[in-house]
């Protein structure tokens, strides 16, 4: 199966910088095939294709602004016969409409071929004004890319790149966003985002999964749902070992400190037994259905430090942002990327490594999103 | 109908336009207080400040939609003010089109320039030939600020050439420093001569010099290879000869004839092709609506079709 993955972006946006990143970083090993509809300000040279073994077909021999040459799809399908590639990389024109070309791959009726990701490369300082004066295809092109990679961001204050990415969601909701410099990140964290694997859903849905797999294996496990306490469970069964905050599921009347354990215990065993603290009831529902289960997500520019963060924990375990069970993210940091996990009465914070975006989870029972989003000034 | 002067400001976003709009409304000698109407068409980076204006009677209006761009906008702006004069700062992706073809009576293009950056301008031509033929065609001067040792002014003027022989062309160094182009251009063919042979190379150039210098031609004696038209519409000793000539690419292949008067009738079909040669006079001809360059023909030679058909700048 060849995968396509375009580039578009408006002239100087930097595709091909991303591009030459992506071949060094990202797609070592693969078979390459580049497309070109687009003079290069730089230009690819050969030279650097040859050595990683890249065949370039140029499409711009003849006019290249009048968007899309007619033959793209034939050209595209020859591509496919005669070098088999384990991928294929279309760098469309800047001054093209994105929907155009992912219409024309789309037109390709092959079964050996699989539309990757499109995504847009955009300059951040720019993209306002761009919006603004360039019209129609421009705006194709945010509003259609399934990840809109953010240029010349790191000399770009906060506040601007909030707004910058504030104004390309009022065009695209969906698309993954990267706004982290990409000198602090490895060509495969891009594709990562770009290929939809790492996204902020992906993160609260595997926060959720976690919650599940907990309860559907064992049955008698903690809303907080924290892989530490699964571990801990496990050992517990697995060598009779004792922990503290666990010791209540095996002896059915030990009350552990987190508020909620002892209460979900009841439920499993009791069956029906209710209780008034939030986590209770979604505990309940959550064996049978999601609807009071709630998380929420956001993804941030935002700069913080690690005391901020901790602050903000600290929060959580005040009842006026609801019954958080546990709350992850990784957020852009005074001196390096802040990780951070939450459950109730007890909040790691951490330095690691960059992620494309700030993105920040928190699941729990009725918890009150504003005021989270508020807490985080996300 | 009092006439009301228009400045036109053409070129790409970030090219320089507000920047040097602005400097020229703050300058007494073209802003000492005449009622002035700024129309402004793109929103950069850099912003009017009208209180450093020299003048204090300038009134900025904006169009950010092309489509709102028409005489009814322009004519409604101008009876607001009562302006005198316009300044339009135009959209770098609009056609100038959009404007000229529908301008209010009585508004008369007095001045129109173009400004790019140097550093940009040869991969945005590369990128949107369209754009930059299109506002080359109509400016008389080209400012390329930004300018650098490093880049070749010849890669420049042979961009604007390629469009336009008219235009001057204009070199700013950041340092504030301006210099005037003075390279020339030899045209590929002697206008001197007893004849004057266009190469089928040659063909547009040759043509856009007829159209943009048609009286220099007066008199002349010109041989050139061209693709007849002719219907019976026409008096049986007319004919056109010329070439299709693409400017910027396929979209624009134009059909760029040159009316042909014969001593007598004559038997050519529509997509002869034929060896011409007559005298050019610049006369009234029903076919141009007006005056323009007509060939007296004093020979014509069926032959075949030169070796690309498409006449271009190369």
């Amino acid at each position: 199966m060849t995968k396509i993955d375009i580039f578009s972006g408006f002239l100087g946006a930097g595709k091909t910088t991303l591009i030459k990143k992506l071949i060094n970083e990202a797609y070592k090993g693969e078979k390459l095939v580049l497309i070109e509809n687009e003079f290069g300000e730089i230009g690819i040279d050969g030279g650097f294709m040859q050595d990683a073994g890249i065949e370039v077909n140029e499409m711009n021999s003849g006019c290249i602004c009048c968007s899309l040459v007619g033959d793209f799809e034939k050209s595209l399908e020859k591509v496919l016969d005669e070098f088999n590639p384990d991928r294929i990389l279309i760098e469309p024109s800047g001054v093209g409409k994105l929907s155009d070309v992912i219409k024309a791959v789309k037109g390709v009726t092959s079964d050996k071929v699989i539309l990757n990701s499109y995504c847009v490369v955009a300059d951040a300082k720019k993209c306002k004004m761009y919006m603004k004066n360039f019209g129609e295809f421009y705006n194709d092109q945010i509003e259609n890319a399934s990840c809109i990679i953010l240029s010349h961001t790191a000399s770009l204050s906060e506040d601007k790149l909030h707004a910058a990415v504030e104004l390309i969601r009022e065009h695209n909701k969906d698309a993954q966003i990267v706004t982290t410099d990409w000198a602090e990140l490895d060509g495969s964290a891009i594709l990562a985002v770009m290929e939809n694997v790492d996204t902020l859903k992906a993160d609260i849905e595997e926060l959720e999964h976690e919650h599940h797999h907990h309860h559907h294996e064992h049955g008698e496990e903690c809303t907080c749902g924290c892989h530490d306490h699964e571990h801990h469970h496990e050992h517990h069964h697995e060598h009779g070992e004792h922990c503290d905050c666990h010791e209540h599921h095996h002896e059915h009347d030990e009350h552990c400190t987190c508020g909620c354990h002892d209460h979900e215990h009841h439920h499993h065993h009791e069956h029906g037994e209710e209780c008034t603290c939030g986590c209770h009831d979604h505990e309940h529902h959550h064996h049978h259905a999601d609807e009071v289960f709630s998380s929420w997500g956001k993804e941030t520019v935002r700069t913080y430090t690690e005391d901020e963060i901790k602050n903000i924990l600290n929060e959580f375990n005040s009842v006026s942002y609801g019954v958080i069970l546990r709350a992850k993210g990784i957020v852009k940091g005074s001196d390096g990327w802040i990780h951070f996990d939450y459950v109730p009465g007890e909040a790691d914070v951490r330095l690691g490594s960059s992620s494309t975006i700030g993105r920040i989870c928190v699941i729990g029972s009725k918890i009150n999103e504003e005021k989270i989003a508020e807490l985080f000034k996300a | 109908m009092r006439e009301i002067p228009v400045y036109l400001f053409l070129g790409f976003l970030e090219s320089g336009k507000t920047k040097f709009i602005q400097d020229t409304l703050c300058d007494e000698r073209f802003n000492n207080g005449e009622k002035t109407l700024l129309v402004v068409c793109e929103e950069g980076i850099e912003e009017y400040d009208p209180s450093l204006f020299s003048g204090s009677n300038v009134t900025v209006k904006v169009i950010d939609d092309e489509e709102e761009l028409t005489s009814k906008t322009l004519s409604k702006f101008q009876k607001e003010t009562n302006c005198e004069r316009v300044i339009i700062e135009y959209n770098g992706m609009w056609q100038v089109n959009s404007l000229l073809s529908d301008m209010p009576k009585g508004f008369v293009l007095v001045q129109c320039m173009m400004f790019a950056d140097a550093t940009t301008f040869i991969n945005y031509n590369q990128n949107m030939r369209n754009q930059t033929v299109d506002k080359l065609r109509v400016c008389e001067l080209v400012v390329f600020n930004r300018m650098d040792k490093a880049i070749d002014k010849m890669e420049l003027h042979k961009i604007v050439r390629g469009v336009s022989r008219r235009a001057d062309i204009a070199y700013e160094y950041p340092d504030g420093t301006v210099e005037y182009d003075d390279i020339e251009d030899p045209l590929p063919f002697d206008i001197e001569a007893p004849v004057i042979k266009i190469e089928d190379t040659d063909y547009a150039l040759w043509y856009r010099d007829l159209l943009e210098e048609t009286d220099k031609y007066n008199g002349k004696t010109v041989k050139f290879k061209g693709i007849c038209a002719y219907d019976n519409r026409m008096p049986n000793d007319t004919f056109v000869a010329g070439r299709h000539i693409m400017t910027c690419c396929i979209d624009d292949v134009e059909y760029s004839p040159i009316v042909c008067i014969c001593k007598n009738k004559h038997n050519i079909k529509s997509r002869d092709w034929v060896m011409v040669t007559g005298t050019i006079k610049v006369e009234y001809c029903k076919f141009y609506q007006g005056k323009g360059p007509v060939i007296h023909i004093e020979e014509t030679a069926i032959t075949s079709a030169p070796a690309q058909e498409l006449a271009t700048f190369y």
